[in-house]
């Protein structure tokens, strides 16, 4: 390989990376979820507790928001379904972002 | 309970703001759907072209302040919570152009007052790591949500009181920019009105494009940006734009 081709990889590497950052920081702001007056993440974190606070059949459920303030959520399962969703229209937003970044690689 | 957004927007010699209020608007409409009241003055509203049903307020702004010695007339931004005609209001920079409907959804929170601490630089530099100019967490001032009450209000006073004495408090928390920031004014406004403990905030980082970067392409949908060599782009996510050629792209 020589060196003007050497660049032109690191170069479209490096687009590569900041893009890919971008769309990981897209995706963080879409995984924000205001629910019952509160703000909160919609992560695996919040999605394992909510669900396993369902699933042992507590309720109503009562959780921290992003800044550390309680809540209480009386429907634990239309919040779990809140979550689920955002989580997932995040997520593969992301997933189809990163098919695109495979193929500037290739 | 009443929403909406509140702009300011005052051109200056240098630069039409108008022109990225315009901008800012149609993605407003498009995006978050939202009612919207523009503080401006006579001069600006005279050149901003026909945008729908929009509310307008009218002051003079206050003069001498600037940033990388262009004249710079953010300093009204303490009057929002007078100027606002909403119970709930978002105040946003006029070059953050919302792509999504992500802040939509603030307004519907029990929160009397929201702000983001972090931003996010596109450009991949990190140079937004504010926290070595000064003593004190900068707030991204560029977005934040009020609703009206006594906490809101105190918050706005304090604001106030800041302002009028802000080189005493830039020499206090040791900021490094001596020119008058709003992203400071609220920080420090924040933590005084808080009692030195930690305020709510959004869990959102501004994503910004430093000024060294030339937005080359705007759509409906997103924005492309050339920094150097490199051209990037980004579609349907909010940024905040800190090159004030995006009015005449």
């Amino acid at each position: 390989m020589d060196i003007s081709e050497l660049k032109k990889q690191s170069d479209l590497s490096y687009n590569i990376a900041i893009a890919k950052r971008n769309a990981l920081e897209k995706t963080q702001a879409r995984l924000v979820l205001v629910y019952n007056g509160h703000v909160f993440r919609a992560d695996p974190q919040t999605i394992n507790l909510v669900k396993t606070l369902g699933d042992i059949g507590i309720s109503p459920i009562y959780i921290l928001d992003t800044n550390s303030n309680p809540v209480e959520i009386s429907d634990g399962k239309q919040f779990l379904q809140a979550l689920i969703a955002r989580n997932q229209e995040a997520i593969s937003s992301y997933h189809q972002m990163s098919k695109t970044f495979a193929n500037r690689n290739d | 309970m009443t929403k909406g957004i509140l702009l300011f927007c005052f051109d200056t010699a240098d630069t039409q703001y108008h022109k990225i209020l315009e901008r800012c608007v149609a993605l407003i409409k498009k995006n978050l759907k939202l009612e919207i009241t523009v503080v401006t003055n006579f001069q600006t509203f005279r050149k901003i072209n026909p945008l729908g049903f929009v509310n307008y307020k009218f002051i003079e702004p206050e003069l001498g302040n600037k940033k990388a010695g262009k004249e710079w007339n953010n300093v009204d931004r303490h009057m929002a919570y007078e100027l606002s005609p909403y119970d709930t209001t978002l105040v946003m920079d006029i070059d953050y152009f919302p792509f999504t409907d992500n802040l939509k959804q603030l307004l519907d929170t029990d929160y009397d007052f929201l702000v983001s601490k972090h931003a996010h630089d596109l450009s991949g530099r990190n140079s937004f790591d504010q926290r070595r100019w000064s003593m004190i967490d900068m707030v991204w001032a560029t977005v934040f949500v009020f609703r009206k009450g006594k906490k809101a209000k105190r918050i706005f006073d304090t604001l106030k009181y800041v302002k009028n004495n802000y080189r005493y408090f830039v020499d206090m928390y040791r900021i490094f920019d001596k020119s008058f920031r709003n992203d400071y004014a609220f920080a420090i406004a924040l933590q005084q009105a808080n009692g030195f403990v930690e305020y709510d905030t959004v869990p959102l980082k501004i994503s910004t494009l430093p000024p060294d970067c030339r937005v080359v392409q705007f759509t409906e949908t997103g924005i492309a940006w050339q920094y150097q060599d490199q051209i990037s782009y980004i579609e349907n996510h909010d940024v905040h734009v800190l090159s004030k050629e995006v009015a005449d792209v």
